[in-house]
């Protein structure tokens, strides 16, 4: 049962035969697929840890540009705010100065008509006391008398009727 | 009965061959290079069939050789691969009717044990050059002498530890077949499952050992 002899000697060779076929036939491709296989993980990990570092620092910049977006949007509203209130205020200023001048026309205006139409009184009330101081006193006076009745006469309108007219 | 153990023997150049044992080894050859050539007939980066097994097969024992034997292992992985996949063909196949174990013959386990200890002591030589010598030589000179017990122990128990559990496996099951009524089986069948877990076993036993032994002889 125990005996040892030359087939000892043949089992090594064949295993070493078996053991050189193995290596060619299976051992190199499998060995060279893992290898690859891993290389591929890891390139694919790497890849990954890139993609997402490349996808952080977007967002970051898509961030402050937006953040920079907004304040630039802000200053230029606060601008605007700013610029149509300025507009306003010279246009209320310039709208009152129009309404004070327009007033001060306005002003002077009725101040000529009233002059103007007080002078037109004038000329017609001594025409038409002149018509009446004829009528009334239908004889005749000299031109002295006629003079001074007429100037009186005025006088008295003066003081008593048109006092209230200036 | 009293056939098991009588080997059949030829004669070629004046050497005795046990012709069974041939036989059986070049099966069992022939079916781990079938099992690696449709594992690697069409190897694909995500794997599937025969390819998970070698894979497996492959990886694991790597990170033994890794672990166990460093840097320099590496050299070493086609030869421990091998070493695996020949012990747990050789030692599944006298689980099957009508055949039976290289490796319940002496000369195969013996021979492997040899080989292994031969590259140990090659390679010791060849890395580790006077270091290797004087290791045996530790802690003190007169320890030699069990370092070198050791040393020659070391391919007999490889060797017999296997032989000794396939021979007692495929023994026992021809003994409760004989014992045991043929409908009873389920005593055989019990010891058959129990056989190819030993089978396994020994398979991993021998190579962690190889590893180990080539190990010591070769990490930096």
């Amino acid at each position: 049962m125990i005996e040892i002899n030359a087939t000892m000697i043949a089992q090594v060779l064949n295993f070493l035969i078996l053991a050189a076929i193995l290596r060619a036939l299976a051992y190199q491709p499998v060995a060279r697929l893992l290898k690859q296989r891993s290389d591929k993980i890891r390139d694919t990990i790497d890849k990954a840890e890139a993609d997402k570092r490349a996808a952080e620092e977007t967002l970051a910049q898509y961030k402050s540009q937006l953040a920079d977006a907004q304040r630039r949007a802000q200053e230029i509203v606060d601008k605007a705010e700013i610029t149509a209130r300025q507009e306003r205020e010279v246009l209320v200023a310039e709208t009152k100065k129009e309404i004070d001048r327009m007033k001060q026309n306005a002003q002077l205006e009725i101040q000529n008509e009233r002059n103007r139409a007080f002078e037109q009184m004038q000329k017609e009330i001594v025409s038409l006391s002149l018509a009446a101081a004829e009528k009334v006193v239908a004889k005749n006076l000299s031109s002295k008398e006629n003079d001074k009745l007429v100037n009186d006469f005025i006088a008295g309108l003066n003081k008593n009727m048109f006092s209230d007219i200036k | 009965m009293e056939h098991i153990g009588v080997r059949e023997t030829v004669k070629f150049l004046g050497l005795t061959f046990n012709w069974e044992t041939l036989c059986m080894t070049w099966l069992a050859m022939a079916i781990v290079i079938i099992i690696s050539c449709l594992a690697v007939r069409s190897l694909k980066v995500i794997p599937s069939g025969w390819q998970n097994f070698i894979e497996i097969v492959v990886v694991w024992l790597q990170g033994q050789i890794d672990n166990m034997m460093g840097k320099r292992g590496k050299m070493f992985e086609p030869f421990i691969v091998s070493l695996f996949l020949f012990l747990l063909t050789s030692n599944l196949l006298g689980l099957i009717p009508f055949l039976e174990s290289p490796t319940n013959d002496l000369n195969t386990t013996l021979g492997l044990a040899l080989l292994v200890v031969a590259m140990v002591h090659i390679f010791g030589l060849y890395f580790k050059r006077g270091h290797y010598i004087a290791h045996f030589f530790q802690p003190f000179a007169p320890f030699v002498i069990i370092n070198m017990i050791e040393e020659i122990a070391k391919p007999i128990t490889l060797a017999f530890r296997l032989f000794g559990n396939i021979l007692a496996g495929e023994i026992l099951i021809i003994v409760l077949l004989h014992l045991i009524p043929i409908w009873m089986p389920i005593p055989s069948v019990v010891w058959l499952a129990f056989s190819i877990f030993i089978s396994c076993v020994h398979a991993v036993i021998f190579t962690m050992l190889s590893m180990a032994y080539l190990g010591n002889a070769v990490r930096e």
